[in-house]
């Protein structure tokens, strides 16, 4: 056995061969780290230990099982559960690798430190560096393993039904398998299928009017208010504001739910007391007309949103330096000066990174269409898509799962707000402090 | 400030001619759900278009109580939104802590990726979700909704407090480490008192969200008396029945108290809210 290692630097090449060799081999051959070298090297015997079956479920992820029509529908393989543990054993081959490298580079560092310091590690000192290293590892342990398995899994597995025709009628498991079809849901989606691609570019274009108008919405109404309440000084401003944050208290379904009812064409509250102060003949179809349910439910959206931005706005209005109001006021400048060219920009500019944020959780802002309209009114297309005159992706996303089980249209729809949606958080991201500052 | 009275950017009794025309639009709804609890018919139909037109009755809250799940809905939803609250303030204070505090190699990239993860809502891994739980036996468990719930608040969570705890001093914990203190003892005894607030936030969130959920209950809790509010709600007007009276009465037992937190909070809402803006 090499015992006495050249502490010059001239063993690294032979340090690099023996770690990528088997995980731990030069921690515990070269560099007497026991401790780190056993772990490292348990590692790998388990993993080679569940090789066989490893590369079982790897070949099921492949082929996601054959059609098994002579056995009972309880035996049969399941295409999806098949699916769903390649995918986590995809995640933890990752993991093997990522610790693999890991191995190699610790025991070319280790290396360094003996250069350096011209003896080994004790035990003892390799031993505090395993236990050191504990608690960022258990500290991390829980949050990693519930994302892996509740957050990554489910959305690479939703990743690759879109690739695939799990869908109704004929690709449901057990009864029947599912099999990859490469890039067909995108092209029937995007140009394939007429009703199909004409629903998906109207919902979508919808999404994002919608986004926008309730953002903008919700935004200006509320910084209007909170300028009002600021800026006017009558007396019972906080009367006033207490009313104004009501909607934002009352829980969506709730809210929504109500006005869902009061809003009913036949029988709802408004229209009727519309019709009693004789100021309508006939019903307005508030939630019944493709057009009018979408403004409809851009004002219940108002109705229920400005209150947000009104406490924001504020907040950041207060926290606003006084010394620039004083400066401006020393230089001449009126009140409503000061409003336009100093208050209003500054509000702005610190509420981007929020705007931005509520622009994207508008786009999946579920409850807002689901409990109000349900997605109706009904339009052309939507005996094929399913799809009604205010349904957004995200709640089309939902009736494709639950009713019309086409999981494989869902799942392309989910990639797709993925990509648009993905630079928003990257752009909100490089703005933070700690990114800027690099030391993230 | 006002040396000059009348000099406001606005007229005065403009604003209160749009502030008068704002609370109607925003009572309006709130004051019929009011009436309509009270009210004696089922539907709104049989509702009078006059808020408290129809006379007085506390029918539907007996009723609630004592024909349907109420309570059982309630106590679920209690359950579940305080367990979601303690293990989401638990598990991403715990990471936020090592993100914040260690060094280690694809931090830089682990961090983006609870960035990036944060912006698909969960419920589009609803399928993968639904397997995953029947495999490990938590459908139709209050537990299992935790589990989705809990998972699904961590990444943006932990990226909110790790922020936070970066701008904590760092002389506290060289201080106790110097003291002899754990990395436990430190993150307990003096990082979390010192996060508090961000910590609040956190635990009202995650205490908030689940009253509010249909989609992850309606998929996971199947049998009626393991339902959650936000779906026993919504079975008293569907398509097929509209019970509206019903509904009234058990939405005002859930929106008074959230109501009531709201009010007490305003002021330190927009103090945090301007702070947060502020601090990036």
């Amino acid at each position: 056995m090499a015992s006495i290692m050249p502490a010059d630097g001239s063993a690294q090449k032979k340090i690099t061969i023996t770690a990528s060799l088997f995980m731990g081999l030069a921690h515990i051959v070269h560099l007497k780290d026991y401790a780190k070298g056993v772990f490292f090297a348990l590692t790998e015997v388990l993993f080679l230990a569940f090789s066989p079956f490893i590369v079982h479920k790897l070949v099921e992820l492949v082929t996601l099982g054959s059609p098994q029509p002579d056995l009972p529908i309880k035996q049969r393989g399941n295409s999806i559960f098949m699916l769903i543990d390649g995918i986590l054993l995809l995640a933890v081959i990752a993991i093997f690798i990522v610790t693999y490298v890991l191995s190699v580079r610790s025991a070319q560092s280790s290396y360094a430190e003996y250069c350096r310091k011209k003896s080994f590690r004790s035990f003892k000192e390799s031993a505090n560096g395993v236990f050191g290293s504990a608690f960022p590892v258990l500290g991390l342990a829980p949050s990693f393993l519930m994302i892996l398995i509740f957050v990554l899994v489910p959305l690479l597995f939703s990743a690759s039904v879109a690739f695939t025709n799990y869908s109704a009628p004929s690709n449901i498991p057990p009864n029947n398998t599912v099999d990859w079809v490469g890039f067909e849901n995108f092209t029937t989606l995007l140009g394939g299928e007429t009703s199909w691609s004409a629903g998906f570019a109207r919902v979508a274009s919808w999404t994002l009017i919608w986004a926008f108008a309730a953002t903008i919405t919700c935004y200006f109404g509320g910084l209007l208010v909170a300028v009002l309440l600021k800026e006017s000084k009558i007396r019972f401003a906080p009367a006033f504001r207490i009313i104004f944050i009501l909607p934002y208290a009352v829980p969506a379904v709730v809210s929504m739910l109500v006005w869902k009812n009061l809003l009913n064409g036949t029988f709802g509250t408004v229209n009727r007391t519309l019709m009693a102060l004789g100021l309508i003949d006939e019903v307005i179809p508030w939630l019944g007309h493709p057009a009018l349910a979408q403004f409809t439910v851009v004002m219940v959206n108002l109705w229920a949103g400005f209150g947000y931005f009104m406490l924001l706005t504020m907040g950041t209005m207060t926290a606003v330096s006084q010394d620039l109001f004083e400066a401006a006021r020393i230089d001449g400048a009126n009140k409503f000066q000061v409003l336009r060219r100093i208050t209003l920009p500054l509000v702005l500019y610190q509420t981007m990174p929020l705007i931005i944020m509520s622009f994207t959780h508008n786009i999946n802002n579920f409850g807002a269409i689901f409990f109000l309209t349900g997605g109706n009114p009904t339009v052309a297309d939507s005996t094929t898509t399913s799809a009604g005159g205010t349904d957004i992706l995200v709640t089309w996303i939902y009736k494709l799962t639950i009713t019309l089980l086409k999981y494989n249209y869902a799942s392309v729809i989910a990639v797709m707000i993925f990509i648009v949606l993905a630079p928003f958080a990257i752009f909100n991201f490089s703005r933070t402090k700690a990114y800027k500052e690099g030391e993230v | 400030m006002n040396h000059k009275k009348s000099s406001g950017v606005i007229n005065s009794f403009v604003v209160y001619i749009i502030f008068g025309i704002i609370s109607f639009f925003v009572l309006y709804p709130l004051v019929y759900v009011v009436s309509s609890a009270f009210s004696p018919g089922n539907s709104i139909a049989s509702v009078s278009i006059m808020p408290f037109g129809d006379g007085f009755t506390a029918k539907h809250f007996v009723h609630l109580f004592t024909e349907t799940q109420y309570g059982k809905w309630f106590m679920n939803t209690l359950i579940i939104a305080v367990c979601t609250s303690l293990s989401t303030i638990m598990i991403a204070s715990l990471g936020a802590y090592v993100f914040s505090r260690f060094r280690f190699v694809f931090k830089k990239s682990m961090l983006m990726s609870l960035l990036i993860l944060q912006i698909f809502p969960s419920f589009v891994g609803m399928v993968a979700i639904y397997v995953i739980l029947l495999r490990i036996g938590g459908l139709d468990t209050l537990w299992g909704l935790v589990l989705v719930y809990v998972a699904g608040n961590i990444p943006y969570n932990t990226w909110l407090v790790k922020n936070y705890m970066d701008t904590v001093s760092r002389s506290l914990d060289e201080a106790a480490r110097i003291d002899g203190a754990g990395h436990f003892r430190i993150y307990s005894t003096i990082i979390m008192p010192v996060a508090r607030p961000i910590i609040t936030f956190l635990g009202i969130t995650s205490f908030t969200a689940p009253w509010m959920d249909y989609i992850f209950p309606k998929m996971v809790l199947r049998s009626v008396e393991k339902q959650t509010l936000a779906l026993g709600l919504f079975s008293f007007v569907t398509d097929k029945k509209n019970d509206f009276t019903t509904f009234a009465a058990g939405s005002l037992i859930v929106a008074i108290p959230f109501i009531a937190f709201f009010i007490i909070t305003q002021k330190a809402m927009i103090t945090s809210f301007g702070g947060a803006a502020v601090k990036e």
